[in-house]
This record gives structure tokens, C-alpha cells and sequence, in this order.
């Protein structure tokens, strides 16, 4: 299987000269395409900062991490930039939504970013939204939606790209029951019907059953992981 | 990063925060609009005083001969022949005169004062000086073989004497010698302020040569139609009379010039001192527009939105809206204008006004190229404020920003 993640003894030191604060140390990870993920662990447990390294909004202090071929440690501001827009999708905590742009927009965003036809950008978005059963949305802002709507918009802003890989940080974390089980729903089927390679960071038991593949992470290393990984990727 | 992307999100951000950018809006109407009128008023003051100095016997450029302009006399003199004619295009040149300007000493029966005698031919002198635009009790010169004298009525008070008496007037003649000649008054001139009045005495051209016994002038007068380069027409005439003083009116009248060219500066100091007060409020607006919207701004980062993109988004917001403002500005500008396009009245302060070479009236006067240089020095100013809440917006880490 193709290893569309590969993290080569990573570690992240955040610089204090009183007290440094190891958040990983000495990190080997690699995610085949097709995989579902969940990073798990405890606050300060550094899965976040692994999946922020993944995705090339951070550096590790040593070690290598490459997406597909390219060696993110090689890659300058820009160029990482480029990586994101064109190879990644992310999906936040927060949603993130812009708030002055509807859903239609916001989904068209990253496309705008890389430059697609206005007509194909619109058909692709008008298309993402309807597979999440938001086309009756495409026209309200992010106010007028409720949490889990806005975080459907906002899995549609990331997938739209057809990502190599679906960075997610805690997607669960402000929503109910009912619409967390809806959001991992639809990842699922994104995973097992698209294959999308989708790693998450979670606390949640219910996101970490829905993975395929689960990471515990404690103190900074990899203190389990799921043995199963290879026969869930697709 | 697409225009269009950049200009929605922009004119949308403009919306969010409405209170607060439509105040910085409406300062940046009030202040140009105020520039706008101010300058206006300054410009108005400052061309009535190039016309005031152009019509008081300067011209827009004088012709004279060598050492005349540092020792007025008739001894510096110029021979024009029969049939002169001024080499200046007709599309350029308004009108000219040749004059005799010589210092004199007038006598009546009771005083006697120093004054300017000039010898002028009346049919010129009314496209020219200001005798054309003042009230004459009497009679104004009828040729310039006139052998009457038109008096200043402050003059005329001072020497205590009236219209339709008799002076004497003594000055050196071209051979060196004194002359003096009784004179009529036949006409009072009424001139907008003193000076003019106390200073100038007018008979024929003619006249004033027999007096002095030649046929030379002391000046050739030169008035330019609006719009025309003075500098230019001023080195061509240099070419033609390369053994003639040409001067013009700044150089004839160098404290009106200092105060024309010091009417430009303050045109400036002025848009500084606004400009600055401006740019304070438009970088307290941005910062706090910037930090409110730090975590979106790294979202953006986070998604893929390049350094450059970010800052050219603050900048394009910024620049919405200074131009906006800049805009209506320009509009509130032209209409205070408009409605004080008859002037402001300050006759009652009219003898310290003189004192500074101003009129009474001021009318505010609208010049293109002062509405070109407030907006783009306006542009300018909105830019450079701005880079610096753009600068800061671009070092928003994404990481640390989408943690907030």
C-alpha cells in the first residue's frame, strides 16, 4: 500500500529557556492512502502538534516528514502554502468558516485560491454541497447555519480540492451527539466511498470508534497503534 | 490571489464593522473636503494677488534696460523703433505697453511728496493695469499726448490739494539735468487699497517724453493670456533681447512672490498636518480591524492563502476604504465651493488684509491640479498606513493564530 504520510523520528521542542516542553519525542508514522485515522491521547499528549506537522502548519525540531515524495522539512513558507492549498484539506475545531462569504463561497474559496474556472468552481462546489445534502444551504452565510450544518460546509471547503490527505482537528469537539455522529458518518463514507485518506486528532470515543485506525499517543510518543491499520485502508 | 476574491471579501469586510469604518470614512470626507475648501480659499487669495501684482504696472514680464530694476531713471532707457511689434505668439500674449516710470517730486502750494511718475498711453493702460477696473472722478487720460495728470485720491488728500488744481512735478531728464513742469490734475483714481493711490501719478506718454526731453521708455510691459507658461514665453524673449533685463512679476515684486511661493508651501504643510491626524485614526481603525480578525486571517494562511495574498487583502481593504472617503471628499469638497463660490466677505478687516496683499473678498478658487495632488497624496498616505496593519497581519503564525 502507498504511504501517502510517512514521519521519520520527529520531534517537537517548544522553546522555553526555563522549562522546554517535549510535545513529541522521536515519532515514526506513516498513514497508507485510503487509511482513517484518529490520533488519540490525552491534552498536551502531542496530537495536535503530529497532525500540525503533518500539515505543514508547524515544524518538528528534528526529523523528516514527507507527503507522498515531497519532504516537508525542505519546503520554504510559500512553497508549504502551496502544499496545503493543492494537497491537504483541513477541517477545524472551530469550523472556521469565513463569515462575511456564504456557503457556496466559502466552499469556492480554496478553488479561487488555486485558480480554477469560475463555471467549474461553481458546478464542483454546487456538487460538494449537494452530496452533503447542503444545496438548500449554498446561500446562507455560516450565521444563519446551525454547528453541524457549518461543519459540513466546511468539510465541503476541504474536500472540494480532492485533497491527498483530510486533516481534521478535533471536528467533533462543538457539536452535539446527534450531529457528531452525522460528521463522522460522512467522513466514513468519504473514506470507504472516495477514499479519502482522512487522519484526525480527537478526544472523542465516538470519533476514534468511527476510524479505522487508532493512534494512542502519550507524552509525546505513540504508545499504541491499532495493529488493524493495513486491513482498514482501502 | 484572484481580484475578484480579493475585492468581495474586501467591500464585504468594509460591511462588518460598519459603525466603525463609517466613522473613519466620514473623517476622511471631512478632511479632504476641508482641504479641498481651504486650499481652494488659499488659491483664491493667492492668484488675486499675481492678478493684483500683474495689474499693478507689472505685467507678467518687464523688458528694461540694463541697471534700470536696481537704479530707476531715465538714463536706462530703451529705443523702440516705429512699428515695433512683440515677437510673442498671439495665442500667448495678452497685451503690452511701453511706459516711462521715473522717480519724481510732486509740489502743491502747500506739500510736497516723493512718487512714481509714469508716462502711459491710456488706450493701452486699459488692458493692462488696474486703471482699467478703477472709479476715475475727473476724466482719465485721453491720449498718451495728454498733458493733465491723473492723481491718487489718497495722494491728492495728502498734498491738500484737489481735482482740477495745479501741481508741479520735478524730475531728471535725459540729459541728466532737472526738469520740472506744472501739471492739471484732471481725474482721481480710486484704487482698492492706499499704497496705489500714495505712490503713482499718470500723464501721457508723449507728454512726459517732451519733459524729458527724448524719445526713449524706461519698460516694455508684457501681459500673458491665462494658462500661458510664463518661464516659457520668458526664455524666448530672452532669446530675442539678449541685451535687455527681462524680469517677471515674481522678480519685480519679490515680497508678493515669496508670498505666492510660501501659498504653495502652506497648501502643503497644511495637507500634512491633516494628512497626519488622518493617519493615525485610518492605522488605529486597520490595527484593530487586523487583531479582531486574527484567527480568520490565519485560517486563511491555513487554507493556503499565500503571505503576499494576505497583505494585498489588508491593503485592498484599507485602500476601499480611504477611496471611498477620498471620493466623497471631493464631492463635500467642490460643494462647500460651490456654495461660497461669491467669496467671504472680510472688508472689515480690509486695512490689515492689505497690509497683506489681500483683497476683502475672498473667493475660493478650484484647481484641478490641487484635487489631483489631495488624492493622490490622500492614496499615498491610505497606502503607507497601511502597511503597517498589513505587516502584521502577514506575520500572524497560523498555528498560534487558529489556537486563539
Amino acid at each position: 500500500m502507498d504511504k501517502v504520510v510517512r514521519c521519520k523520528g520527529i520531534c517537537r521542542v517548544y522553546a522555553d529557556d526555563a522549562y522546554p516542553v517535549q510535545a513529541l519525542d522521536n515519532v515514526d508514522f506513516e498513514v497508507a492512502t485510503g487509511e482513517f485515522v484518529s490520533l488519540a491521547g490525552p491534552s498536551g499528549s502531542g496530537k495536535s502538534t503530529l497532525l500540525n506537522i503533518i500539515g505543514g502548519l508547524d515544524r518538528p525540531t528534528s526529523g523528516s516528514v514527507y507527503l507522498g515524495d515531497v519532504c516537508l522539512n525542505q519546503l520554504d513558507e510559500s512553497e508549504l502554502s502551496d502544499l496545503r492549498l493543492y494537497q491537504m484539506g483541513f477541517i477545524f475545531q472551530d469550523y472556521n468558516l469565513i463569515p462575511v462569504l456564504n456557503a457556496l463561497e466559502n466552499v469556492e474559496f480554496t478553488m479561487q485560491l488555486q485558480g480554477v474556472h469560475p463555471g467549474e468552481r461553481t458546478e464542483r462546489a454546487m456538487a460538494t454541497l449537494a452530496s452533503l445534502n447542503l444545496d438548500g444551504l449554498a446561500h446562507r452565510r455560516p450565521a444563519e447555519l446551525s454547528g453541524g450544518q457549518q461543519q459540513r460546509v466546511a468539510i465541503a471547503r476541504a474536500i472540494v480540492t480532492k485533497p491527498k490527505v483530510l486533516l481534521a482537528d478535533e471536528p467533533s469537539a462543538n457539536l452535539d451527539s446527534k450531529s457528531t455522529e452525522s460528521l463522522l458518518a460522512l467522513l466514513r463514507q468519504l473514506n470507504q466511498e472516495q477514499g479519502v485518506t482522512i487522519i484526525t486528532a480527537t478526544h472523542d470515543p465516538l470519533v476514534m470508534r468511527y476510524a479505522g485506525r487508532r493512534v494512542l499517543l502519550v507524552d509525546g510518543h505513540i504508545d499504541i497503534d491499532d495493529s488493524d491499520s493495513i486491513d482498514n485502508a482501502h | 490571489m484572484p481580484l475578484k476574491l480579493l475585492l468581495q471579501l474586501s467591500w464585504r469586510n468594509l460591511w462588518r464593522q460598519r459603525r466603525r469604518n463609517g466613522m473613519m470614512i466620514l473623517a476622511i470626507i471631512v478632511a479632504v473636503g476641508s482641504l479641498i475648501f481651504t486650499n481652494a480659499l488659499i488659491r483664491g487669495y493667492q492668484y488675486d494677488m499675481l492678478e493684483d501684482s500683474v495689474l499693478n504696472l507689472s505685467g507678467h514680464l518687464k523688458l528694461l534696460a540694463p541697471g534700470y530694476n536696481e537704479d530707476p531713471s531715465i538714463m536706462s532707457h530703451l529705443v523702440i523703433p516705429q512699428a515695433f511689434r512683440l515677437a510673442i505668439p498671439d495665442e500667448e500674449i495678452y497685451h503690452w505697453t511701453s511706459r516711462i516710470v521715473v522717480p519724481a517730486v510732486v509740489i502743491s502750494e502747500r506739500e510736497t511728496r516723493g512718487i512714481q511718475l509714469v508716462g502711459i498711453d491710456p488706450k493701452d493702460e486699459l488692458k493692462m493695469s488696474f486703471l482699467a477696473e478703477v472709479k476715475i472722478l475727473g476724466r482719465m487720460l485721453a491720449d498718451e499726448r495728454d498733458q493733465g495728470v491723473v492723481v491718487g485720491k489718497q495722494l491728492v488728500e495728502q498734498l491738500d490739494t484737489r481735482l482740477g488744481r495745479r501741481i508741479v512735478l520735478m524730475t531728471q531728464g535725459a540729459d541728466g539735468l532737472n526738469r520740472e513742469a506744472g501739471f492739471r490734475i484732471v481725474g482721481l483714481f480710486d484704487a482698492p487699497g492706499t499704497s496705489l493711490e500714495k505712490r503713482y501719478i499718470f500723464t501721457g506718454r508723449g507728454t512726459l517724453q517732451s519733459l524729458l526731453d527724448t524719445d526713449a521708455v524706461t519698460e516694455l510691459s508684457v501681459r500673458l493670456k491665462a494658462g500661458v507658461a510664463l518661464g516659457k514665453v520668458k526664455q524666448s524673449l530672452r532669446l530675442l533681447f539678449a541685451d535687455l533685463d527681462i524680469l517677471d512679476w515674481k522678480e519685480l515684486q519679490p515680497m508678493a512672490g515669496a508670498m505666492f511661493e510660501f501659498s504653495d508651501a502652506i497648501v502643503l504643510i497644511w495637507f500634512v498636518i491633516m494628512a497626519s491626524a488622518l493617519a493615525f485614526g485610518l492605522v488605529n481603525t486597520l490595527i484593530t480591524g487586523v487583531m479582531e480578525r486574527v484567527r480568520e486571517l490565519g485560517m486563511f494562511r491555513a487554507l493556503g492563502m499565500r503571505r503576499g495574498a494576505v497583505l494585498l487583502q489588508v491593503l485592498a481593504e484599507s485602500l476601499l476604504i480611504v477611496v471611498m472617503g477620498l471620493l466623497c471628499g471631493l464631492v463635500f469638497g467642490y460643494l462647500l465651493v460651490y456654495v461660497m463660490q461669491e467669496g467671504i466677505d472680510l472688508s472689515q478687516f480690509a486695512q490689515g488684509l492689505e497690509a497683506a496683499g489681500m483683497r476683502s473678498i475672498i473667493v475660493p478658487r478650484l484647481m484641478t491640479q490641487d484635487l489631483i495632488l489631495v488624492s493622490v497624496l490622500t492614496i499615498i498616505l491610505g497606502f503607507l498606513a497601511s502597511l503597517f496593519p498589513a505587516v502584521k497581519a502577514v506575520r500572524i503564525n497560523p498555528l498560534d493564530a487558529l489556537q486563539k
